[in-house]
């Protein structure tokens, strides 16, 4: 029984070190936060998406030095507090719940993915915070909240202007290939829900999961189906695969393959070497900033922040730290328009009147029931050719 | 061991401990500790069905994170869904995830060891497959959102203090009702089995049916720990009872040790706050958390290594050996 | 559905199965010199891919070599992880080295993370891309490299264990650790050399398959789960049965979706396992009479 006595005295111990923890800080409420503009942002820096995070955290950090240096906001410097949800949904919620409750954020930049983004609402709406999500799923401004903006290109945009595209390169017969994952599915319902408004019939469904190591099963039977063209909805390292693979079964005749911005990434090319040739996609203009135009706005604003990048990191920026970029200055310039004083119901406000701001993503227009405030003229096709992207723009 | 009467000492204790435990909503306002305490809560009532499955009847099972998923997905859909009410969803959780765990008993205790291990395991990695897929109910990977807080008749629980002491109620409940269990003779008989089977069997224990029941209540406590934390968080999906929350939970049963309630519970306690170091050290500065964030898996890994290796008997031989120098000051 | 696209099918099936077959050689080496399941056995695949990318693109080796460092630093770590954690635990109690595994597959991951990032990275095809036709089917080049690895692999292993000393030591291991400590067998030294070959086993399936797929920190654990699935479904302990548990799991994943569903391919093929588990709960090749634990 003492061995009982003994873990209750324990756990106690524990409550009690908890309870100390807590007693020595003060209550950090909004006007506690100082000199400082406190902003959270809850990235998944490990875990399956570090791959997202690790980005979007080198690109915030690049760009409030940048907005500090100039000055701040009203004369006041940004700070961003990191937290590391790892990739999982539960802590994503304690890490916003730390820097609301603990740090005293004004607004909050969450998340890398969709699961955590949609785990962070509930926080974010009882706190009444503005929220910037960098996660792509259509779920996060679909199911709408008044709080939630979201950066990315969703599914429910750029699905149709890729299917306008197979549409006019002539594509009336589709295989589908999606990752099982919430980006492949997400694309998956838009996709089936569109399809018929461009005379496009889908002859065969099929999908994989995320460490799938060959695709050939999936794609002989798409083959077998006779379809004209591959549409592969997939974010992540299989996209690779399934190139490599469809190449091989092809021979002489592969078919050719389709895909989305989750395939807008260098490693795509690294991994699928010569059997990414001729593969097409769409995304954002931000991989090939003279899409928008050699000398417009948008693309001197999206040039500076590659070079900027480039030269701090050795790499250039990929499509989620174009996101993180779009993310913090939507926030802080609506910071700057409001006078100082300025609550966070404020900024939500003022975020929601963002009217035409050129980002790397896009210009983004805002309103009360329109929180991602791209369209498919931010979008662009790419295609593949010796190892490099190159502007698609009208279907052939 | 062997007493059946708790003296008065140790009733003292405990309700000492105990009411220090249920007073943190008073002594704090910091709804980011209360969070983080609730979620050892909600761990602490899954590993009590851990530590009696593995501890007690030294059986292992790598698929209760899919009794977890069930419990509450079953509460999540049947309240947001359907509109009942949040105790009817709970109490549904517990029935559905007791019925799955008396189906996937019945004919997995017939293994051993390792092939035990591989079928629970398939058991959970199916169950992924059907959260994923069966989006009309799960919502699929975009996971199921909404999710209202709990509420007894028009009573809402929903402030951190409430929720934690909902959740650590039924997990003072929970664990007493474990602690009545392995006192009883059934608990006599299943340490006689932890021991050897064979023992167990010559002294006439119903085996099999011992088995099957401790799976059945472990089952129906994951169930239950699911219901709570759908409603706590809000929002559930299927990353959350994947493999590796399974492989957790048998890691916090074994660096508890066996033959113990407090051990475990300690474990799943220490497992659960490496992540949210900040919530219990004073004074922890920003760059000594994001260091720790960045090798949290490390410490994570190292911690489970080292306890097995330096600490015999996991937390319970610890406590054990506590106890003996205790009783030499005494 | 046409005879060739059938083959096809069964080719897919071969090609994932020897993959599965070569993990699960890992798990069934290291059961049957400790009564064991390494968790770790799916982060020496994700290493011996990720440290041959390494010694290639990073140390600029040429690939043969480069797969010849990645594969032996792996066998390297199992060998070090064994006598630094496994051989620590000196009663040997086989659930708590199980979760030791468990941790020292987190720390595996991580350590992956920290020192090559979050990213994929690739490794070249061995010899080049290309591939031959079969009865009209398509076989890459890259999955005759795979398959050969594969039967070398179970040639070696089955000439170790049947024409070497060493190799008749760790077979008496296997049967009974105390007598053969009786005969003078190092039975310690038996399990370090099972972590090595199990580790170097991992490797070499992750250096195959990483042209094809490339590799990144997380990719261990779903291979691992593959791999000991075969390894359960051929029964634990019996290198033959190893193999065939990878090649029936692999065929059954391709089937699935030849006749079923690309979606339920993996409920499918666990829920086969279930059911053979409950009609022979010792594995297909397994004997009841050899019960461990």
């Amino acid at each position: 029984m003492r061995r009982v006595m003994l873990g209750v005295l324990l756990t106690g111990a524990l409550f009690a070190m908890s309870l100390g923890g807590c007693a020595g800080e003060p209550d950090e409420g909004g006007e506690a936060a100082g000199d400082t503009y406190r902003i959270g942002a809850v990235l998944s820096l490990s875990g399956p998406q570090a791959g997202l995070g690790e980005p979007e955290r080198r690109a915030i950090e690049m760009e409030v030095e940048r907005i500090n240096e100039k000055g701040g906001v009203h004369g006041r410097p940004v700070e961003v507090l990191f937290e590391d949800d790892a990739t999982d949904e539960a802590k994503a919620v304690t890490a916003a719940s730390r820097l609301i409750e603990q740090e005293g954020v004004i607004a909050l930049i969450a998340a890398s993915g969709t699961g955590q983004t949609m785990a962070v609402r509930q926080e974010v709406e009882r706190a009444g915070i503005p929220q910037m999500s960098l996660a792509g799923g259509s779920v996060v401004t679909a199911q709408f909240s008044e709080w939630v903006f979201q950066t990315p290109w969703p599914n429910r945009i750029v699905v149709p202007f890729t299917l306008g595209y197979l549409r006019d390169s002539g594509v009336t017969r589709l295989g589908l290939l999606i990752d099982s994952g919430a980006y492949g599915k997400d694309g998956y319902d838009v996709i089936m829900a569109e399809v018929d408004r461009f005379g496009i019939e889908i002859v065969a469904d099929e999908q994989f999961n995320r460490g799938d190591t060959d695709m050939t099963p999936q794609i002989t039977k798409i083959r077998a189906a006779g379809p004209d063209a591959l549409l592969m909805w997939a974010a992540g390292a299989e996209a690779a695969t399934v190139l490599k693979n469809n190449a091989a079964l092809g021979g002489d005749s592969p078919l050719s393959v389709y895909g989305g911005p989750g395939n807008g990434r260098i490693e795509l090319i690294q991994g699928a070497g010569d059997a990414a040739e001729g593969f097409t996609f769409s995304a954002g203009k931000i991989l090939v900033p003279e899409a928008y135009g050699v000398g417009s706005d948008e693309y001197e604003v999206t040039t500076s922040f590659i070079d900027r990048f480039t030269e701090r990191f050795g790499v250039g920026p990929d499509i989620f730290a174009g996101h993180a970029y779009d993310g913090i200055y939507l926030i802080v310039d609506a910071m700057k328009r409001l006078p100082e004083g300025f609550t966070p119901e404020d900024l939500r406000d003022e975020i929601e009147r963002t009217d035409g701001f050129i980002g790397a993503g896009g210009t983004f227009t805002f309103g009360p029931t329109d929180h991602n405030g791209l369209s498919e003229d931010d979008l662009t096709m790419y295609r593949i050719e010796n190892g490099e992207w190159v502007l698609v723009g009208q279907a052939r | 061991m062997g007493e059946r009467t708790i003296d008065i000492r140790t009733v003292a204790v405990l309700a000492l401990v105990g009411a220090l435990v249920f007073a943190v909503p008073l002594l704090t306002a910091d709804r980011y500790l209360l969070k983080v305490l609730t979620f050892v809560g909600i761990n602490v009532i899954i590993i009590t069905g851990m530590a009696l499955l593995f501890g007690y009847a030294g059986q292992v099972s790598l698929g209760h994170a899919a009794f977890y998923g069930i419990g509450a997905y079953t509460s999540a859909y049947v309240v947001t869904s359907l509109g009942w009410p949040w105790l009817g969803g709970v109490a549904l959780a517990v029935a559905v995830t007791s019925v799955g765990g008396l189906l996937l008993a019945l004919p997995s205790l017939r293994l051993k060891g390792h092939y035990l291990a591989m079928a629970t395991l398939g058991f959970g990695e199916i169950m992924r497959v059907v959260f994923v897929e069966a989006r009309g109910i799960t919502g699929g990977p975009d996971g199921f959102s909404g999710i209202p807080f709990a509420s007894v008749g028009g009573l809402a629980i929903d402030s951190a203090g409430a929720n934690y002491w909902l959740i650590w109620g039924v997990a003072a409940a929970m664990l007493a009702l474990a602690a009545n269990l392995v006192r009883s003779r059934a608990g006599r008989a299943m340490r006689a089995l932890h021991g050897s089977e064979l023992g167990a069997l010559a002294c006439g224990i119903d085996l099999t049916g011992l088995k099957v029941r401790v799976f059945v209540i472990s089952a129906a406590l994951a169930g239950l720990a699911g219901a709570l934390y759908a409603h706590v968080v809000g929002f559930i999906s299927p990353s959350t009872f994947s493999l590796h929350a399974s492989v957790v939970l048998v890691a916090m049963a074994v660096l508890g040790g066996t033959r113990s309630l407090a051990g475990p519970v300690l474990a799943a306690a220490l497992l659960t706050l490496i992540p949210f170091a900040d919530a219990v050290i004073p004074g922890l500065s920003r760059s000594a958390l994001e260091t720790i964030q960045e090798w949290q898996e490390d410490i994570y890994g190292l911690t489970i290594i080292a306890v097995l290796l330096f600490v015999p008997g996991g937390v319970a031989g610890a406590l054990r050996r506590l106890s003996r120098v205790g009783r030499r000051w005494g | 559905m046409g005879g060739t696209e059938l083959l096809q099918f069964v080719l897919a099936g071969l090609k994932n199965g020897s993959i599965y077959a070569l993990v699960a050689l890992g798990f069934t080496l290291i059961y049957a010199a400790t009564g064991v399941i390494n968790f770790a056995q799916g982060e020496f695949y994700m290493l011996g891919g990720m440290l041959s990318v390494w010694a290639y693109a990073d140390l600029g080796l040429p690939l043969p070599l480069a797969g010849l460092v990645g594969v032996a630093a792996t066998a390297a770590v199992g060998g070090v992880f064994e006598l630094g954690a496994i051989r620590q635990r000196k009663d040997g109690d086989p659930l708590a080295l199980i979760v030791i595994t468990v941790g020292g597959s987190m720390v595996l991951s991580s350590m992956a993370r920290h020192l090559f990032g979050p990213n994929e990275r690739p490794l070249p095809l061995f010899s080049g891309g290309g591939s031959v036709s079969v009865f009209g089917a398509v076989l890459e080049v890259q999955t005759i490299w795979i398959l050969g690895l594969t039967a070398l692999a179970v040639v070696g292993l089955w000439y170790l264990y049947n024409r070497t000393g060493l190799g008749r030591a760790m077979r008496a291991c296997a049967v009974n650790r105390d007598a053969a400590r009786i005969v003078g067998i190092d039975t310690r030294l038996m399990v370090t050399v099972s972590f090595l070959l199990a580790a170097a086993l991992g490797a070499l399936a992750g250096l195959a398959v990483t042209p094809l797929t490339q590799t990144a920190f997380d990719v261990g654990p779903t291979v691992g789960i593959k791999g000991f699935a075969a390894a359960i479904l051929g029964g634990l302990g019996n290198p033959i049965a190893a193999v065939v548990g990878g090649l029936v799991l692999g065929m059954l994943e391709s089937v699935s979706i030849a006749f079923i569903s690309s979606t339920y391919k993996d409920a499918i093929a666990l829920i086969v396992l279930l059911a053979v588990l409950f009609m022979r709960p010792q594995g297909i090749l397994g004997r009841s009479s050899r019960e461990k634990v």
